[in-house]
C-alpha cells in the first residue's frame, strides 16, 4: 500500500521528478562509463606492457628477483612447463634462460642480457617476434641464430646476416663463448629492450651457458591477464611443488602495478566526490518537497496513519526515484560503453605506441558486472542512508501541528 | 719557528708513521719493475666449486697479461690489461675480445675479482685521503688500521676503504665500502711468505659480503720480480697467439 502511495505521489509533480531522475540517470551512467574505460585501459596497458617480455606471470627460481644469475636455475624445465600448460587459462610456458654477456662485432662491444628461447613458445609469449623491423624472427631449426634490439644493433654496427660474438660466464664458472648470426632485428619501441636483449635458440643457449636441461624462467602466457590471475592459485601449488617461485604481474612489473593503484585511489575519490553532490542535490530536492507537503502529512495523520509510516512514505518515494534513475543511467551507461567496446574510441597520438604493441589504435572500455553496478550502488547506497533525514524530520511530526503549519 | 713545528712535526711520526707513509710503504713493497707468477685460483660458491691454475706477468704498474693453463676447460683463455684498456682472448672463439670500459668492472673469469682487480693500480694513494684509525699489537707485529675516503671527485667506484697493514709493509686486511658505506667485499690475507725475496701474501681470499658461502681464493705459488720480460708479451698479437 505504502509503495503504491510513495509510486503517485512521485508522478504528482512530474517535472521535477524527470529532473531528478535525469541527474541520478546522467551521473550513473558516468560512473559506468568512466570506470568501464579506465579500466578498459588499464587492461591494455597492462596487457601490452606483459605481453611485450614478462609473460603474464613467471616461475623463478627462489630468490631469483633478487639477485638474478645463472646460479639460480630451474632443474626441471620440461616437467613445469608440461604441469603449468594443464592448469585452465594457461596456454603457453616459455622456458629461458637469462645470461649476461659481452656482445662483440668488430671491435665493438657491449654488454647485454642474452635469453635462450623456445622460439615457437616464445613468440606466444612475448611480442618481440612480432615487432620485427628487419629479416625474421628465430624458428625451431634456428641453431646459430640470433635476433636482437635496433638499438644494440645500431650501437654494434650490425644487420641481418652479420655475425655478433657472444662472450660470458657459464653456470658452472667457466667462460661461455659462442659466434651467432643475425637473423632478424626488432623494434619493440621499449628502449630497455631494443638496447639490451639478444635472443638466441634455448638449446644452444642452455649448452654454452652450461644451462644443459635447466632454465632461468619459465613465462607464461594465457588467453587474457585476468585468466592467468584466476589460475594464480592453482600455478603457485605447481611452483611449491617443484621449489620454484611464481611471480604474478605485479611483481614482474611493481611499477606499474604502483601507477595504476594510485591512479585508481585518486579517480575513486572523484567518483565519490561525484556521487556524494548527486545525493546531496536529490535529497535538498525532497526535503524541498516534504516542506512543501507538511500539512498533506498532517492530514495523513490525522486519518490514522503512524508517524513511521509517514516517514517510510517519503523514504520509499526516495527510493523509488534511486532504483529508477540508476536503471535508467544503467542501461544508457552500459549500452555507450558496449557501443565503444565494439568500435573503440580513437586517440590522436597513441596509434604509433599501440600500433608496436601489435594493438589497433584505438582505446577500447571494458564493461564488467563490476564497473556496470558499483557505481549505481553507491549511488543508491548514497541516496538510502540520506534519507534517513526527511524520515525523521517526518517520523517526529503530529497531526494538530503540521495541519496548522504555513 | 716554522723549521722547529716541521721538526717536531717529524719526531712524532717516527714513533707512529702517519697514514699516507704506511701506505706508501706498502705500495712501495709491492711495486717491481716486473713481475712472473704462477697463481691458482679456487672460486667457491653454495653449489661448486672450481680450480683454476693460471701464469701470470706485470710491467710497470697498469700491464698485466694473465694466462689460464688449466684445467683443459679454463686453458688458453687469456687477459690482457695495458694502460686502462683490457682484452680478452677465448680459444673456442679464437678471437680478441676489448672489453667496453663499462665492463671492467664485471665479474673475471666468474671469480669475486673484476678486471678492475687486475692491476694494482695506485689509485688507492694518488685518489684517496688516508686516516690512522687504530694502531694495535699482533704478536710480534704492529697493525695499523688506514681509512681511505676518495677525495672530492675521484673516479673510483668505492665509497670508503679500510686496510688493515702490517709493519712489514703487508696488508692483511682489506675492505671495501659502497657509496652508502656499507661494507660491499673483503679481501683478507690468509698466509704471508717470502716470495721472490718480498715479504708477500701468498694467500688470498676475496669476498663479497652480501653474498654469504661464496668466495675466491688466490694462491701463488712462485714469483719471480724484476726479471727482464721480453716486450713481445703484452701486444695483441702475443695475446692471440702465445709464442711460448
Amino acid at each position: 500500500m505504502l509503495a503504491a502511495l510513495a509510486w503517485r505521489n512521485l508522478w504528482r509533480r512530474q517535472q521535477r521528478t524527470w529532473l531528478s531522475l535525469l541527474s541520478i540517470a546522467l551521473v550513473t551512467a558516468l560512473l559506468v562509463f568512466m570506470l568501464s574505460f579506465q579500466l578498459g585501459v588499464y587492461a591494455t596497458m597492462k596487457q601490452s606492457t606483459l605481453r611485450l617480455f614478462d609473460g603474464y606471470a613467471q616461475f623463478q627460481p627462489v630468490g631469483y628477483a633478487e639477485d638474478p644469475g645463472l646460479d639460480r636455475s630451474i632443474a626441471d624445465p620440461g616437467r613445469l612447463t608440461e604441469d603449468a600448460l594443464g592448469i585452465a587459462g594457461v596456454t603457453v610456458a616459455a622456458p629461458r634462460v637469462n645470461a649476461f654477456a659481452i656482445l662483440t662485432s668488430g671491435g665493438r662491444s657491449y654488454g647485454a642480457a642474452v635469453v635462450g628461447v623456445d622460439p615457437a613458445r616464445e613468440a606466444r609469449v612475448s611480442s618481440i617476434a612480432a615487432t620485427i623491423r628487419s629479416g625474421r624472427y628465430l624458428t625451431p631449426e634456428d641453431d646459430d641464430a640470433a635476433v636482437l634490439g635496433d638499438v644494440l644493433a645500431r650501437d654494434l654496427r650490425l644487420a641481418v646476416g652479420g655475425t655478433v660474438t657472444v662472450l660470458g660466464a657459464a653456470g658452472d664458472g667457466s667462460v661461455a663463448a659462442d659466434v651467432l648470426r643475425v637473423a632478424g632485428i626488432y623494434h619493440s619501441g621499449v628502449p630497455e629492450l631494443d638496447r639490451t636483449i639478444l635472443e638466441m635458440p634455448l638449446a644452444r643457449a642452455q649448452d654454452a651457458f652450461a644451462m644443459t636441461g635447466r632454465a632461468s624462467t619459465v613465462a607464461l602466457g594465457g588467453t587474457s591477464l585476468g585468466a592467468v590471475d584466476a589460475a594464480l592459485p592453482a600455478l603457485d601449488a605447481i611452483g611449491k611443488r617443484h621449489g620454484v617461485a611464481l611471480l604474478d604481474w605485479t611483481a614482474l612489473e611493481p611499477a606499474m602495478h604502483d601507477v595504476i593503484t594510485l591512479k585508481y585511489a585518486t579517480s575513486m575519490l572523484f567518483y565519490l566526490t561525484l556521487v556524494a553532490v548527486v545525493a546531496f542535490i536529490i535529497l535538498n530536492t525532497l526535503l524541498m518537497s516534504v516542506l512543501e507537503r507538511t500539512r498533506e502529512f498532517g492530514i495523513l495523520l490525522a486519518i490514522g496513519m503512524k508517524p513511521h509510516q509517514v516517514g517510510l512514505l517519503v523514504w520509499l518515494e526516495l527510493l523509488a526515484l534511486g532504483v529508477l534513475g540508476c536503471a535508467i543511467g544503467l542501461a544508457f551507461g552500459a549500452g555507450i560503453t558496449l557501443w565503444f567496446e565494439v568500435h573503440g574510441i580513437p586517440y590522436p597520438g597513441l596509434d604509433e605506441i599501440l600500433a608496436q604493441f601489435g594493438l589497433p589504435p584505438r582505446l577500447y572500455p571494458m564493461l564488467s558486472p563490476f564497473t556496470a553496478l558499483i557505481g549505481p550502488a553507491a549511488l543508491l547506497l548514497a541516496i538510502a542512508i540520506g534519507g534517513v533525514a526527511p524520515y525523521l524530520r517526518v517520523a517526529r511530526l503530529t497531526a494538530a501541528a503540521a495541519m496548522r503549519a504555513a | 719557528m716554522r723549521s722547529g713545528l716541521a721538526v717536531a712535526v717529524i719526531a712524532l711520526s717516527a714513533g707512529a708513521p702517519d697514514a699516507d707513509t704506511i701506505l706508501q710503504r706498502v705500495y712501495d713493497n709491492y711495486r717491481s719493475a716486473s713481475s712472473q707468477a704462477s697463481v691458482s685460483m679456487t672460486v667457491h660458491r653454495p653449489e661448486w666449486e672450481r680450480h683454476l691454475d693460471m701464469k701470470t706477468w706485470t710491467r710497470g704498474e697498469e700491464d698485466a697479461l694473465v694466462r689460464f693453463v688449466a684445467p683443459p676447460k679454463d686453458a688458453g683463455n687469456a687477459t690482457l690489461k695495458l694502460g686502462r684498456d683490457t682484452w680478452v682472448f677465448n680459444p673456442k672463439l679464437n678471437q680478441v675480445i676489448k672489453l667496453p670500459a663499462s665492463m671492467l668492472g664485471q665479474s673475471w673469469m666468474g671469480s669475486d675479482f673484476s678486471y678492475d682487480d687486475l692491476s694494482k693500480s695506485e689509485s688507492i694513494i694518488t685518489q684517496y685521503t688516508h686516516r690512522l684509525l687504530a694502531t694495535e699489537q699482533i704478536g710480534a707485529n704492529t697493525v695499523w688500521t688506514v681509512e681511505a675516503i676518495p677525495k672530492p671527485g675521484a673516479p673510483v667506484v668505492w665509497g670508503k676503504v679500510t686496510l688493515k697493514i702490517r709493519d712489514d709493509d703487508v696488508v692483511t686486511e682489506e675492505t671495501f665500502f659502497d657509496q652508502d658505506q656499507n661494507p660491499a667485499r673483503r679481501l683478507q690475507t690468509d698466509r704471508i711468505g717470502t716470495l721472490g725475496g718480498r715479504t708477500y701474501p701468498v694467500v688470498m681470499t676475496m669476498q663479497p659480503l652480501d653474498a654469504p658461502g661464496q668466495w675466491t681464493r688466490i694462491e701463488t705459488g712462485e714469483a719471480r720480480f724484476d726479471l727482464p720480460v721480453p716486450e713481445y708479451l703484452f701486444t695483441l698479437s702475443n695475446l692471440q697467439n702465445p709464442r711460448q
